[in-house]
């Protein structure tokens, strides 16, 4: 097993601040579809092995609700295997989909096709702003895969099934969105593998002298 | 006489991109305060009569320092620099008493703008 690989404390900062500016454009887009104040915290970022990724989706917001709903995709940048790539984890609560359905005045009853749809299209929208967001001020760019569901209405200790880390590290970046004065939470997790770790030790080395 | 100005961010980045975007001929004697209760802590020992202020911040955010400038009614103005883009986030900040909202990242143009278009410089 490799060691765990880590940041400097400047590369760790200029990646907190790369990834919250993301994060603000990826809540904003939100925020434009379901017209509702979209509550952003602090993203936590750390290093995580295979062994960690259970306790990872364990403890995002979204799944203290009883079952939850995920939809997964996949990225990568035009560098290919030794750029920025990695797996993209969407998990809404379940109370997300009722507030959802309100909030995008659908009028007909929400059947679990139509929650996919939901779930897909919220998806698309918290994904490609966020990644596009950190991607474009690496100065590089992402293809992705088409989602899929990962899982829909389980326990989150189902999800978790499966969700297995292939890599022997990865770096996790999360980041929560709520509206207020909603039961809407979903979590994005992304996982981007150790050589995307040494990828991106690079290029904020780079930001960072350019300061 | 240099005017107290404070930078309050959580991000040793962002601080330093604000400090550098600052108008070269600007006399100001720049504070860092690194989340909202350093910063309010400063405002109140006058090292903040002018004051960029993030939103997403540990222990208290940028709201919680608007809100206790207002309550305390100190002096000073203050503008927020955050990643917070949503409409609504300016608007709250402007309801709270902020001067203007500029999206991060900062750079020296956008800044100078809205300085100059408050007469700040």
């Amino acid at each position: 097993m490799n060691e765990l690989k880590v940041f400097t404390e400047d590369q760790r900062d200029c990646l907190q601040e790369i990834v919250n500016i993301a994060m603000g454009s990826a809540g904003d887009s939100l925020a434009r579809v379901v017209e509702t104040f979209v509550r952003l915290s602090i993203p936590k970022i750390r290093t995580i092995r295979p062994n960690d990724m259970a306790s990872a989706l364990v403890s995002l917001s979204s799944s203290e609700s009883d079952t939850v709903s995920a939809v997964r995709q996949s990225f990568q940048c035009d560098k290919g295997q030794d750029g920025l790539r990695g797996e993209a984890l969407v998990v809404f609560s379940q109370e997300s989909f009722q507030d959802l359905a309100e909030l995008m005045a659908y009028d007909e009853i929400l059947t679990p096709e139509a929650e996919q749809e939901l779930l897909l299209d919220i998806s698309n929208i918290l994904n490609g702003a966020c990644l596009n967001g950190i991607a474009s001020q690496l100065s590089t760019s992402l293809s992705y895969s088409p989602p899929s569901i990962l899982g829909q209405g389980m326990p989150v200790d189902e999800l978790v099934q499966r969700e297995a880390l292939t890599w022997d590290q990865a770096l996790s970046v999360e980041i929560n969105y709520s509206l207020e004065n909603r039961s809407f939470s979903c979590d994005l997790l992304l996982l981007m593998p150790g050589s995307s770790i040494d990828y991106l030790c690079i290029k904020l080395e780079e930001l960072i002298e350019e300061d | 006489m240099a005017i107290p100005l404070l930078i309050c961010d959580d991000s040793n980045m962002a601080r330093k991109q604000v400090k550098r975007a600052l108008p070269e001929s600007w006399d100001v004697d720049v504070t860092f305060a690194t989340n909202g209760i350093e910063g309010i802590d400063a405002i109140r020992g006058g090292k903040g009569e002018m004051v960029f202020l993030d939103l997403t911040m540990p222990e208290m955010d940028g709201y919680g320092v608007l809100e206790a400038v207002k309550k305390e009614n100190l002096k000073c103005i203050i503008i927020v620099i955050s990643a917070d883009i949503q409409p609504e986030a300016r608007d709250r900040v402007m309801t709270l008493g902020a001067l203007d909202f500029i999206k991060k990242p900062i750079n020296s143009e956008k800044l100078a703008e809205v300085l100059s278009r408050y007469g700040l410089l």
